[in-house]
């Protein structure tokens, strides 16, 4: 009896060892790119990618590290490097999930990085395609907080570039700032950015909210 | 009580497995040391990163053979595959892996229009918005070193070459009628729409053994894949109109587009009066239509391109005392297919046909000539990468010509000439990357034409250096043949084909944003056809007895850097030529080739006023004519070339651009050439007339809106 308590016991905490490697693997992904150790992190991404081989999420972050330390990048070759990584791991990613509208925004925010890097070579042929991505993002989840922000930041910009009335957006990112406070992903890890941004956005509205 | 058990346990059993360190240095091949490596055993979670010295180290409890995986950002991938126990003190270098857009490029002869490729040195909306082009993607590749001013052509004129020794091709498939018909000293343009293509290429000499039947240049337009979305653009200018549409479902789309041209109204407003009356002004409709379809593993193309272009004009001509009358019919219908299917291992293949029907009806001096060309192009071609370093590429192609020419006299007698021809040609070619500092470019192309039964081997070879990070160094050698043109071949086909060598030295140094060529060549020309009649007829007498050479320095440098908001570029060239061909009677330089040619293009974008303002500037030194006057044959020069151009596009919103251009805006009086009588005068003099442009300025406006399902893109999106 006392046997195959041990047993029983040994099983469940040999799957909780397994399952926690993927949680703390995660979790010291996540310390370290909060420390900004950019490098590190990815790289912990990237190892837990290559042993959660299915897991769609673990290539997300790879991608998004690499994007986010791209924005302000001087250096051709660096950015050019991380890009193209970052581009690599979400097709990746997509193939795992396909139609996830996270990926696709996130598929966004490498092409702007393209072009906030030189704009006058990339905007014309990567302009479009955020468009497309953003409109495709939006029919996919139209209550996902960070589809309604990402396109309604992206609408702007151009709106207010052109004088135009900014206050349909505004009221885009007011209803992501809602949602941002009921959305909820039982899968752990779920992409969870964007509130802060969505304040600041909002902030930088004024009276047009 | 039970957690407490089983975190006992746990750490038991953690103590219970055998731990092994995993450790070494990893360095680059010239032993500096690689700080952020990635390195973990493959399908684990043991790993780390190595240290600012290079070093990693980390404990594995895994046992047996394992595969150690160590990654870099800008390096191949390594692996070490081991016991645990042996993978200690490793010592791992990474080699370089071969990047696109900082390594090294085989650049020699080309200019690309990409969008991605570093070797772009111009974009495709660079072309639309350059002064002076008025959207004609070729007026606007004139403003590129190697090439030189012929202003009343329109036709690409490449490093002392003829028109004809350039072809061009669309998705790698022969587009046998480029430009539109015209009359003489009427300047033609591109029969296609720049929007159409996501990349141009323009090669100026010793190009792929893919390409061949060009001695000088060609010209290679990639279309557009998938288009990003659901558009309609509606266009309204002064001298036409158009309209285009482009439908997409998944995978699949389908644009068409349509213009209508007529210079009728502009004509009435400000009359072209320099030589020329316009009895009928150019007059031309076009349609072209695109389905496009996008398989996991496969691109399908299918192009259709339909135009039709009438013109009747008199002309002033020294040798009749009335005005010459010239009348011109031209129908052109093009079909371009592709095929591409990219396999499991590496294989692409690729296959297309085009072909096309152009028929042209003349009426001079009573004469009416009807011709018509049928032709067609079968291409195959197998591409194998076999790692990013090496790849090989292989296809054959044919070439299909069917020419016809009727001409019915005054005096109704009917003439008849034309030929048949199959072209057969097959090419070899490997791209090998040594380093990112090195690689090499190697092939040869063999041609049979049925015509004149010629057969020959062109070896291509191009080489390139990099001599640090934003220099380097090119070499080319290639030989090229051609057929003789329609307008000999159809009268004699006891020819053999033309040739060329060229040897191509090229520097080039980018730095963000700017761009500086230099290239020196040398062209050898043999073989060329002579006759010894004023233009070719049906009893001139052809040789193959003509020679050349062309050499000369182009040099380019673009900045849009520098100064915010400005982008500029500077195109020079010097060319010495010289050739004995057609109806010369000694050897010397060709009225299509001015020693010196100068190219400033700019284009300032003006926030405040949501308006970008381009000008150019182009200069050409005098053209070489023939006074039979004198004893020397082509010994006296044309003043020189001058033109200013201005154009202003301006944003009214996203989607709506007003467009103005004025072509030549200072009205400099330009003279292209000059025509002597056939006979002398009373006194014994030949007397002469001037070729000017039928006028020295053009004025154009245009409006152009898009309306699209995000209603944001336009075509000077994101300037």
């Amino acid at each position: 009896m006392k046997n195959t308590v041990l047993i029983l016991v040994a099983i469940f905490s040999l799957g909780l060892y397994a399952q926690s490697d993927y949680e703390k693997g995660m979790q010291k992904a996540f310390q370290l790119w909060e420390a900004e150790k950019t490098v590190y992190a990815s790289n912990l991404f990237e190892r837990i990618a290559a042993a959660e081989d299915d897991n769609w999420l673990p290539y997300y972050y790879v991608a998004q590290v690499n994007t986010f330390a791209s924005f302000g990048e001087k250096d051709g070759k660096t950015l050019s490097n991380q890009l193209e990584k970052a581009k690599m791991f979400l097709d990746i990613a997509k193939r795992l999930s396909p139609n996830n509208p996270e990926l696709l925004i996130q598929e966004a925010m490498i092409n702007t990085a393209w072009i906030a890097f030189d704009g006058a070579t990339y905007g014309m042929t990567l302009s479009p395609k955020n468009a497309k991505l953003y409109t495709k993002a939006l029919q996919l989840a139209p209550d996902n907080p960070r589809v309604i922000l990402s396109k309604a930041e992206w609408d702007m910009g151009s709106a207010r570039y052109f004088g135009k009335d900014i206050s349909p957006y505004c009221k885009d990112v007011k209803r992501a700032l809602e949602l941002f406070a009921t959305f909820k992903s039982d899968i752990a890890f779920y992409p969870s950015w964007g509130k802060e941004r969505a304040e600041e956005v909002l902030a930088s509205c004024g009276d047009n909210e | 009580m039970k957690r407490l058990f089983t975190l006992l346990f746990l750490s038991m059993l953690g103590t219970g497995l055998a731990q092994t360190t995993i450790n070494g240095m990893v360095s680059d091949t010239k032993g500096n040391p690689i700080p952020g490596a990635n390195v973990y055993l493959e399908g684990t979670y043991d790993g780390g990163s190595t240290n600012e010295g290079g070093a990693f180290a980390f404990v594995t409890t895994e046992t047996g053979e394992q595969t150690l995986v160590i990654s870099m950002i800008g390096y191949e991938s390594h692996m070490e595959i081991g016991d645990v126990s042996y993978l200690k003190n490793l010592q791992i270098k990474l080699v370089e892996a071969i990047n696109q857009l900082n390594g090294v490029t085989l650049s020699a002869g080309t200019f690309e229009a990409g969008d991605n490729s570093k070797v772009s040195v111009l974009k495709p909306l660079d072309i639309v918005t350059t002064a002076g082009a008025a959207g004609d993607f070729v007026a606007a590749l004139q403003t590129l070193p190697g090439t030189t001013t012929v202003n009343e052509d329109g036709r690409l004129f490449v490093r002392g070459g003829a028109a004809g020794e350039t072809q061009v091709f669309v998705d790698g498939l022969r587009v046998f009628q480029p430009f539109n018909a015209t009359a003489n000293n009427i300047p033609t343009r591109g029969r296609f729409s720049p929007f159409l293509f996501k990349g141009i290429t323009f090669s100026t000499g010793g190009y792929s053994a893919e390409y061949g039947q060009a001695l000088s240049s060609v010209l290679l337009l990639n279309s557009v894949d998938v288009p990003d979305q659901e558009k309609t653009e509606i266009n309204v200018m002064s001298v036409g109109g158009g309209l285009g549409h482009t439908e997409i479902w998944g995978d699949q789309s389908l644009s068409f587009n349509t213009q209508y041209i007529n210079l009728a109204p502009y004509e009435a407003l400000i009359p072209s009066t320099q030589g020329i009356r316009w009895n009928s002004p150019f007059e031309s409709i076009s349609g072209e239509t695109v389905f496009r379809s996008k398989g996991e593993k496969s691109m399908l193309k299918l192009y259709a391109n339909f135009n039709h272009s009438n013109l009747d004009i008199d002309q002033e001509n020294i040798n009749f005392d009335d005005f010459v009358r010239f009348q011109l019919t031209n129908n052109n219908l093009y079909f371009n297919t592709s095929y591409k299917y990219f396999f499991e291992n590496e294989w692409t293949l690729s296959t297309g046909t085009s072909i096309s029907w152009d028929t042209n009806d003349i009426n001079v001096f009573d004469t009416a000539i009807e011709a018509q060309e049928a032709a067609a192009h079968v291409k195959l071609k197998l591409k194998k990468s076999f790692s990013n370093r090496w790849d090989i590429n292989f296809g054959a192609e044919l070439f299909q010509t069917d020419y016809e020419e009727t001409v019915l006299t005054p005096d109704q007698m009917e003439f008849q000439n034309g030929f048949d021809d199959q072209l057969f040609a097959g090419f070899l070619e490997s791209d090998i990357f040594f380093s990112n500092h090195l690689a090499m470019k190697v092939g040869a192309r063999i041609e049979n034409a049925s015509v004149i039964g010629d057969f020959t081997v062109s070896p291509r070879v191009s080489l390139a250096y990099k001599t640090s990070e934003k220099g380097q160094f090119s070499l080319a050698y290639g030989d090229f043949y051609q057929n003789p043109l329609n307008e000999i071949l159809r009268y004699d086909q006891g020819l053999i084909s033309e040739k060329t060598s060229h040897y191509i030295f090229n520097y080039q140094y980018q730095n963000n944003g700017k761009t500086f060529r230099a290239e020196a060549y040398y062209k050898d020309y043999d073989h060329l056809v002579k006759f010894n009649t004023e233009l070719p007829e049906f009893n001139s007498q052809f040789t193959n007895a003509g020679f050349g050479y062309a050499t000369g320095l182009d040099v380019f440098w673009r900045d849009n850097k520098s100064i915010k908001n400005l982008d500029y570029w500077l195109s020079y060239s010097y060319l010495d030529t010289a050739r004995d061909f057609r109806n010369f009677r000694e050897s010397a330089t060709p009225n299509f080739a001015p020693a010196h040619n100068f190219s400033l293009v700019t284009k300032y974008w003006v926030d405040s006023l949501k308006s970008q303002v381009g000008l150019s500037y182009q200069y050409a030194s005098g053209r070489p004519y023939d006074n039979p006057n004198t004893p020397e044959f082509l010994a006296e020069k044309t003043k020189p070339f001058n033109n200013l151009s201005l154009n202003w596009a301006y944003l009214i919103d996203q989607q709506k651009i007003l467009y103005f251009s004025v072509n030549n805006v200072l009205g400099f009086n330009n003279i292209n050439n000059y025509q002597y009588a056939n006979t002398p005068n009373a006194n014994g003099i030949f007397e002469r007339q001037t070729i000017r442009p039928p006028a020295d300025s053009f004025f154009f406006v245009g409006f152009f809106w898009t309306i699209s399902t995000d209603g944001r893109s336009n075509q000077l999106d994101n300037l």
